[in-house]
């Protein structure tokens, strides 16, 4: 179990995938504390200038709150997101009918934490459309790593 | 621990008098606001002073106050945007009376002398309002109180790492904003207006002569952002926006930002 959580938290991404979904999953350890991963997750207006993989994110993330999001990975479409699940400091979702996204942190008992990241799309028609859809393994990594590099930043500045 | 008589509490208040008026001025942009407030914090700091137990410096405690009562004023209001000098700058020239009455206080005022220094501090002042508060408040503590972390963390009543967090955000914030704009430090940068006001108060000046006294324009070329930053709030520091030459003027500026500001915000 041990060598399991160890390797988990090394922040390279895992997909899954069966017929009818594809789920994507990250876990990385950040020496930083709590309420900066959360800070940085919940920030929307800041996402762009320490995030790679977002080019913006408009509107409030705080529960039930309808945001738009701009991926690198698809720069052409907005993603019209509703935050379904907002418990501070610890977990964060938010989703469409597609799919959703679910952001959690733990802590380490060390003074820092460990990040985990999913996301699982499915649905009856998800065949039709899984080839149309680009893989999120390196847009998730690119992801965690960003968010570390930042949080620490930030954690071990004076 | 001192126990503090009212007797020697006045002297520390006044002591700090100075700063945290300068303070509140820089939050409120309101020399009223800025001047009832420090009264408040007067009275609100006498009537508590029986339970001060010195777990932080008296100048912590009285800005604890005043960050309080400061919160409080500001909590109802919409922040500003960052290209408040644009819409300042065109509201300025449609009123009249504007350049009337600055002209006015540069000839009869004993601090009424514009100087590019004290423009580009006011300039900070009004950019500053387009952060979030928590931001605003960390870094004005932070990089012109000279606070340390911990006790801007005491003031603001939250934990070390948040205020790493406003202070990190609020600065990589403001370095990106004055890159964009501040023609002083990118040659590029949209926003002259420090120049142009030295021009039209100071005529006989050469005002690229007297920009390449100043440190910030001196080490722009080498580009370096962050020590640009330093010395933007070196020139922050060395200013008591109650006591300079420029003060009278600058707050006549700064009454017209937040009134045509407050509007603006306020409709859109």
């Amino acid at each position: 179990m041990g060598n399991k959580t160890s390797l988990a938290n090394n922040g390279k991404a895992a997909t899954v995938r069966s017929t009818f979904s594809r789920q994507t999953s990250i876990t990385i350890s950040i020496n930083a504390d709590a309420s900066i991963v959360w800070a940085l997750l919940t920030n929307a207006a800041d996402y762009p200038r320490w995030n790679s993989t977002v080019i913006s994110i408009d509107g409030k993330i705080a529960l039930g709150e309808k945001i738009s999001l701009k991926s690198v990975l698809d720069p052409k479409r907005t993603f019209k997101l509703k935050v379904k699940d907002f418990e501070a400091g610890k977990k964060l979702v938010w989703g469409d009918a597609m799919g959703e996204r679910i952001y959690t942190i733990t802590n380490d008992q060390k003074g820092g934490v460990i990040f985990s990241m999913s996301e699982k799309i499915g649905g009856p028609l998800f065949p039709l459309f899984a080839k149309m859809i680009p893989p999120f393994d390196s847009s998730f990594e690119r992801f965690a790593a960003d968010l570390k590099k930042e949080a620490e930043i930030i954690m071990t500045s004076k | 621990m001192e126990n503090y008589t009212v007797e020697t509490f006045n002297r520390e208040f006044e002591r700090n008098s100075g700063q945290l008026k300068s303070y509140l001025l820089r939050m409120t942009a309101s020399v009223k606001d800025a001047e009832d407030i420090v009264h408040d914090t007067y009275i609100k700091a006498v009537d508590k002073l029986h339970s001060f137990r010195g777990e932080s410096s008296l100048k912590t405690w009285l800005f604890t106050i005043a960050s309080n009562l400061a919160k409080d004023n500001l909590r109802f209001q919409k922040r500003w945007t960052e290209n408040v000098t644009d819409i300042t700058k065109a509201a300025a020239l449609q009123n009249k009376d504007f350049f009337a009455e600055a002209m006015h206080i540069a000839a009869t005022s004993p601090q009424g002398r514009f100087e590019v220094k004290e423009h580009i501090a006011f300039c900070f002042t009004c950019i500053s309002k387009s952060l979030p508060l928590e931001q605003q408040l960390c870094i004005f503590l932070k990089e012109v109180y000279e606070f340390k972390v911990g006790e801007i963390a005491t003031i603001l009543v939250t934990n070390d790492a948040m205020v790493k967090y406003y202070l990190h955000t609020g600065r990589s914030k403001m370095i990106s904003i004055f890159d964009g704009r501040c023609a002083l430090i990118n040659k590029e940068g949209v926003c002259h207006q420090c120049s142009e006001l030295n021009g039209i108060f100071n005529p006989k000046q050469n005002t690229q002569q007297e920009l390449t006294k100043i440190d910030l324009v001196k080490e722009a070329e080498k580009g370096d952002k962050e020590h640009l930053f330093d010395l933007r709030m070196q020139i922050l520091k060395e200013i008591d926006p109650f006591e300079s030459n420029a003060a009278a003027l600058q707050q006549h500026h700064l009454e017209h930002n937040r009134h045509v500001m407050d509007k603006y915000v306020t409709e859109s």
